[in-house]
């Protein structure tokens, strides 16, 4: 399916790339730069934490906040002001979660409205690859971070 | 609005690595006198507004049980008037305009910096 030209215009890469390292700067002092491979950049590979919301209403889809489990751990230290290797995957995805749920609710704020934000979920396990089925890939950002390459990937439902 | 000294201030967000941002945030724009105590939702939020009885009351939005915008309209509906605050991660001219109405006095937009607290806090709190 062809994406329709408004949905590229009112959500650019740009936009997706901006709102991520402002999230980065304010709560983890880092500054993030587009990976030198950009959109071919590879999938990450080994145990991975990735974070999800939903938008739906007016415009449907999810987004995603991907990174390697070492990367989210110490993510996670940084908000938690935690000592190395003392959070529970719990905190973990509690961190990558909140993360996800800043990043996705600054691009639901781009797009048509009204729209309802869903509560984040985060998966974690080796090798995780992200699809939506029946979904379109809108966009899909690579960025690195001190620790590591952070994939933001934005899905589209096909019937919206 | 005159501010007040050694307020008691109830933050309510489902993410416990964000109430401890918000608490440190808010420490970091001087406020850190004052005393914090946390709930983990809207109804957690209830329960602690009717425990604790804060002077402000620091809620994000989008939470499992109880809602932020639930949180807020059960609080006036039984004649709570306590000051409220939204801090969320989506800040839509329609979320505004909700949260206005049903009685909030400002809405910080995440990701924030502790110049944000201190502008909307000012006037509400005294450092």
């Amino acid at each position: 399916m062809t994406l329709t030209h408004p949905d590229l215009q009112v959500l650019r890469p740009e936009h997706v790339v901006s709102i991520t390292a402002d999230v980065w700067r304010a709560y983890l002092s880092q500054e993030l730069v587009e990976h030198s491979l950009g959109v071919d950049a590879p999938a990450i590979s080994g145990r991975s934490v990735t974070g999800c919301v939903n938008v739906s209403g007016a415009w449907q889809g999810s987004v995603f906040v991907q990174c390697s489990a070492d990367l989210a751990c110490g993510l996670a230290e940084t908000m938690f002001m935690a000592d190395p290797g003392s959070l529970t995957a719990d905190e973990v995805g509690d961190g990558l979660g909140e993360l996800t749920n800043m990043v996705g609710g600054n691009i639901k704020s781009l797009l048509p409205g009204p729209s309802v934000l869903s509560l984040p979920s985060v998966a974690q396990g080796a090798s995780c690859t992200v699809g939506v089925p029946g979904a379109d890939l809108l966009h899909r950002v690579a960025l690195m971070s001190p620790g590591g390459p952070v994939m933001i990937s934005v899905w589209k439902a096909s019937s919206t | 609005m005159e501010g007040i000294i050694d307020m008691k201030i109830l933050i309510v967000d489902d993410s416990k690595a964000m109430r401890m941002i918000v608490t440190r945030t808010m420490r970091q724009a001087g406020f850190g006198e004052h005393d914090f105590v946390e709930a983990a939702d809207g109804a957690a939020g209830l329960r602690a507004v009717a425990e604790t009885a804060p002077d402000l009351v620091l809620s994000d939005w989008n939470m499992p049980e109880v809602t932020g915008i639930e949180f807020l309209r059960a609080l006036r509906e039984r004649g709570d008037t306590v000051r409220f605050g939204f801090v969320t991660s989506e800040s839509t001219d329609v979320m505004r305009q909700t949260a206005t109405e049903a009685g909030a006095l400002f809405l910080i937009a995440k990701p924030f910096t502790a110049d944000t607290f201190t502008q909307a806090l000012s006037g509400l709190l005294v450092p």
